[in-house]
C-alpha cells in the first residue's frame, strides 16, 4: 500500500473516530438512560441516516447514504492491550512455556557453573559467561518456541478468522502478539537476573559485581530479544506449520548469530568481513555483554524488529488477495 | 435508493488462482430481512461472506454494509457486525466466560454493559451449566453456541451466520430457528445454511447461489413458482383384491393408464412412481398455467377406471433448489446432457433445465433493484 493510501485511510479512520467520539459525548449526556436503553443506538443512527440522505446528492456510483456507525471499539492501545492479555494467558495455559522457561535456566545454570569448569575458573567477579551462553539459547530455542504459535497456530484453527473479523485493526493483532511474546521472553530473562542475585548479593555474597555493566548486558539481551521475537512472529505471519515456523526462526538467527564468529570475520577481508559484521547478531551483541552500551546496535536491533513487523503485518493482510 | 439496504453487493468476483469462487455476484438486503443463503458445498457461500466480514477482498466488485464499503471503512462495517465463521473457530484454552469477555473488549463494551449483554446472551444460546468451561471441552454444538453467543454480545444490528445449525441437534436447531425469528424482527440476519428446511422455517427470502454465481433471489414463494412446474400425483386401482371392483370395464393395465395420461394435453412426463399390486401410480409435470386435474378426472372416468388419488402440487424449494444447482455443476464438470438413469431425482430433461437456467438468471439480473423496492415499498 502505498503511503498516500494509508494517509487517506488514516484520515477516514480519524473522520469516522471522530464521528464515534461525537456520539459517545451524546450518549454519555443522557448518562443511564442511553445505557439502560440497548435499542437507542440503532435508533439515533437511523434518525442521523435520514438527515444525510435528505441532504446528500444521490450518484450513481454512491448508492447507499453512509450510515453513521457507532465505532465501539477501545482506543488502539487498549486494543493492543485486550490482545496481549489474551495472548499472555495462552501463554501461561500452555505447559510449552513452562517446559521452556525451566530447561533454559537449568541449561544456563549447567552452562555457567559447570561447563569447562565455569565461573570457578574465570575467578572474576563477572556475568561474562552468562552472555556468551545466552544470546544463543534465546535465538536457537526460547524465541523460535515462543513465537512459533503466535499466528500460525491461529491460522491453522481459523481463530484468526474471528479475531480478524472483530473491529481490529491487523496491526494491532500484530502488535498485540508481539508484546505478549516479547513479554514471555523477557519473563524468562528476569529470571535470568536471579541468579546473580543469588550470588552476589543474597543469600550469597561472592564479592562485588559490576552490576552497571550487567544491566547493559541485560539491554543488550532485551534487544536482541526484541529483534529475534520479530523475526519469528514475522515467520509465524507467512504458515501455518508451527514447525516450519520454528524452524525458519531458529535457522534465521542462529545463522545471524553465527555467522558473526570471530574467527569467521576475520577470515574475510573487505567489505565482505566488514558486511558480515555488519549484519550478525553477535558482533552486535558482543559489546553489551562487555557492558558498552552502543547505539548503533540498538539501532539496529529496532530496526529489524521493525523491519518484520511490517513483513508480518503484509503477511496478514495478504490473506485479503490469495 | 433507500438507506434501508443493510447489505449491498454488486459484481463480487473472486478468484483464486485460476479457480473463479465467486462470479459477479449482486444481491441486496434491507433492513429487517432474515435471508437465508443456499447453496451446495462449494457455492461461494463463505467467500461472500468472509468479504462481507472483511476478512477477504474481492478481486472486483463492491460491497457495502450499511453504506460502508468493506474494503475503505473496515472497521465501521465490522463494528456492525455479528459474525459467526463456519465450525465456529473459538480460542480452546479459553473458558466459555472468558472468551466472551474477551469478545466484549473488543467490542468496547463497559463491564456493566458487558454484564447485562451476557445475561441475555447466556440465556438465549442456553450456555448457563457451561460458562467456567474450558471451550476445548465442549462439544461441537455447545462451540456454536459460544460462537453465536459472541456474535451477539455487542447487540449488532447486523448478523451474518455461516451454518449456524451444522453441529446443533434437532431440538437446538428448531429453538435455534425460534430464536432466530425473534431477533430477526429488528436486525438484519444474513444465513448460510444447505438445510433447506432451516431457510423455510426462519427466512422470508432466500438467496441461492451455485458455482459462485446467484441463481435465484426472491421470496421463497416466488423461487418456488420460478420453476413453473406443477407436479400430479395420480392413483388407479389396479386390482380390487377381495373387494367388489368399482369400475366399468376389465381392470386397466400398467401400459394403458400411462399412455393414455402422457397423451393428455399439457403433460410433459409421466413417471410411474414405486406402488403395492393394487394401484398404479404416476407422477405428472405440467406446465404452471393450466390445471390439468379436470382433464386427469375426465379421462379416469371415461375410462371407466377408479381413481384412488388425484393431487395437485407445486414445487416444494428443494426441487427448485436441485434444480437450479445440478444442472450448473454438470455443466462446471463438463459432463453430457444427463441420462435418463442418472436423474431420479429430478424428472426434467437436462436441455429444458438449461433453458430454465439461463432465464432464471438473467431474470434476476434485471429484477434485482425490482425486487428491492418492492421491499422497501411494502415497509
Amino acid at each position: 500500500m502505498s503511503s498516500e493510501t494509508i494517509e487517506k485511510d488514516a484520515k477516514k479512520k480519524s473522520r469516522v473516530a471522530e464521528e464515534a467520539e461525537e456520539r459517545d459525548e451524546e450518549e454519555e449526556e443522557d448518562g443511564d438512560e442511553a445505557d439502560s436503553d440497548s435499542d437507542s443506538d440503532s435508533d439515533d443512527s437511523d434518525d442521523d441516516v435520514s438527515d444525510d440522505a435528505a441532504t446528500r446528492p444521490m450518484s450513481m456510483v454512491d448508492t447507499m447514504a453512509k450510515e453513521k456507525v457507532a465505532l465501539d471499539r477501545p482506543g488502539s492501545a487498549r486494543m493492543v492491550w485486550t490482545i496481549t492479555r489474551r495472548e499472555l494467558a495462552a501463554y501461561f495455559n500452555s505447559p510449552i512455556t513452562y517446559i521452556v522457561i525451566s530447561a533454559s535456566m537449568i541449561g544456563l545454570g549447567l552452562y555457567f557453573y559447570m561447563y569447562k569448569g565455569g565461573f570457578w575458573q574465570v575467578d572474576r567477579v563477572t556475568m561474562q559467561r552468562m552472555f556468551d551462553f545466552l544470546p544463543f539459547a534465546l535465538c536457537a530455542l526460547v524465541i523460535p518456541l515462543f513465537t512459533m504459535r503466535t499466528l500460525s497456530d491461529e491460522k491453522r484453527v481459523g481463530t484468526i478468522e474471528l479475531l480478524i473479523t472483530m473491529p481490529v485493526k491487523d496491526s494491532e493483532v500484530i502488535l498485540g502478539k508481539y508484546f505478549a511474546a516479547l513479554a514471555i521472553v523477557s519473563v524468562q530473562l528476569a529470571l535470568v537476573v536471579l541468579y546473580p542475585v543469588a550470588m552476589f548479593k543474597w543469600p550469597w555474597r561472592l564479592g562485588e559485581l559490576d552490576w552497571g555493566a550487567f544491566w547493559v548486558g541485560m539491554l543488550g539481551l532485551f534487544c536482541l530479544s526484541a529483534a529475534g521475537t520479530a523475526v519469528g512472529l514475522m515467520y509465524s505471519a507467512f504458515t501455518e506449520s508451527q514447525i516450519l515456523s520454528f524452524f525458519a526462526t531458529m535457522l534465521t538467527l542462529t545463522l545471524l548469530y553465527a555467522i558473526g564468529n570471530v574467527s569467521a570475520v576475520e577470515s574475510l577481508q573487505g567489505w565482505l568481513g566488514d558486511a558480515v559484521a555488519f549484519i550478525s547478531l553477535q558482533s552486535r551483541f558482543e559489546p553489551f555483554s562487555r557492558g558498552l552500551l552502543d547505539s548503533r546496535a540498538l539501532v539496529y536491533f529496532i530496526s529489524i524488529a521493525v523491519l518484520c513487523l511490517c513483513v508480518a503485518f503484509h503477511a496478514l493482510e495478504r490473506r485479503k488477495w490469495t | 435508493m433507500s438507506t434501508d439496504v443493510m447489505i449491498y453487493a454488486s459484481g463480487l468476483t473472486k478468484r483464486y488462482g485460476s479457480f473463479k469462487a465467486l462470479d459477479d455476484v449482486s444481491f441486496e438486503v434491507a433492513k429487517g430481512e432474515v435471508v437465508g443463503f443456499l447453496g451446495p458445498n462449494g457455492a461461494g457461500k463463505s467467500t461472500t461472506m468472509r468479504i462481507l466480514t472483511c476478512f477477504i477482498s474481492p478481486t472486483s466488485g463492491t460491497a457495502k454494509v450499511r453504506g460502508h464499503d468493506v474494503f475503505d471503512d473496515t472497521l465501521a462495517v465490522r463494528a456492525s457486525i455479528g459474525y459467526l465463521p463456519q465450525r465456529a473457530p473459538l480460542y480452546l484454552e479459553m473458558t466459555v466466560y472468558e472468551y466472551l469477555e474477551f469478545a466484549a473488549r473488543v467490542r468496547n463494551l463497559d463491564p456493566v454493559t458487558f454484564k447485562k449483554r451476557a445475561r441475555q446472551v447466556i440465556e438465549i444460546c442456553g450456555l448457563a451449566q457451561s460458562l467456567s468451561k474450558e471451550i476445548r471441552h465442549l462439544s461441537h454444538g455447545y462451540r456454536q453456541r459460544v460462537g453465536l453467543a459472541q456474535a451477539l454480545i455487542h447487540d449488532p444490528p447486523i448478523l451474518i451466520l455461516d451454518e449456524p445449525t451444522s453441529d446443533l441437534d434437532p431440538n437446538e436447531r428448531s429453538e435455534f430457528l425460534n430464536y432466530l425469528k425473534q431477533i430477526g424482527k429488528d436486525r438484519t440476519v444474513l444465513l448460510s445454511t444447505h438445510n433447506l428446511k432451516e431457510v423455510e422455517a426462519a427466512c422470508a427470502r432466500a438467496i441461492i447461489v451455485s458455482r459462485g454465481r446467484v441463481v435465484a433471489d426472491g421470496p421463497l414463494d416466488e423461487i418456488r413458482a420460478k420453476s413453473g412446474r406443477v407436479r400430479y400425483i395420480v392413483s388407479v386401482q389396479e386390482s380390487a383384491g377381495d373387494a367388489p371392483y368399482r369400475g366399468k370395464g376389465p381392470l386397466p393395465r400398467q401400459s394403458e393408464v400411462e399412455d393414455a395420461l402422457s397423451k393428455l394435453p399439457g403433460v410433459t412426463k409421466v413417471v410411474e412412481l414405486p406402488t403395492d399390486e393394487r394401484a398404479h401410480s404416476y407422477e405428472l409435470a405440467g406446465e404452471d398455467g393450466i390445471d390439468l386435474r379436470p382433464e386427469i378426472f375426465r379421462l379416469v372416468a371415461d375410462k371407466g377406471w377408479v381413481l384412488l388419488e388425484l393431487h395437485r402440487d407445486t414445487q416444494t424449494l428443494e426441487d427448485v433448489f436441485r434444480q437450479l444447482t445440478i444442472g450448473d455443476a454438470r455443466r462446471n464438470r463438463q459432463l453430457g446432457p444427463v441420462k435418463e438413469d442418472d436423474r431420479d431425482a429430478d424428472h426434467y430433461d437436462e436441455d429444458e433445465e438449461d433453458e430454465d437456467d439461463e432465464e432464471e438468471s438473467d431474470d434476476d439480473s434485471d429484477s434485482d433493484d425490482d425486487d428491492g423496492d418492492d421491499e422497501r415499498n411494502e415497509r
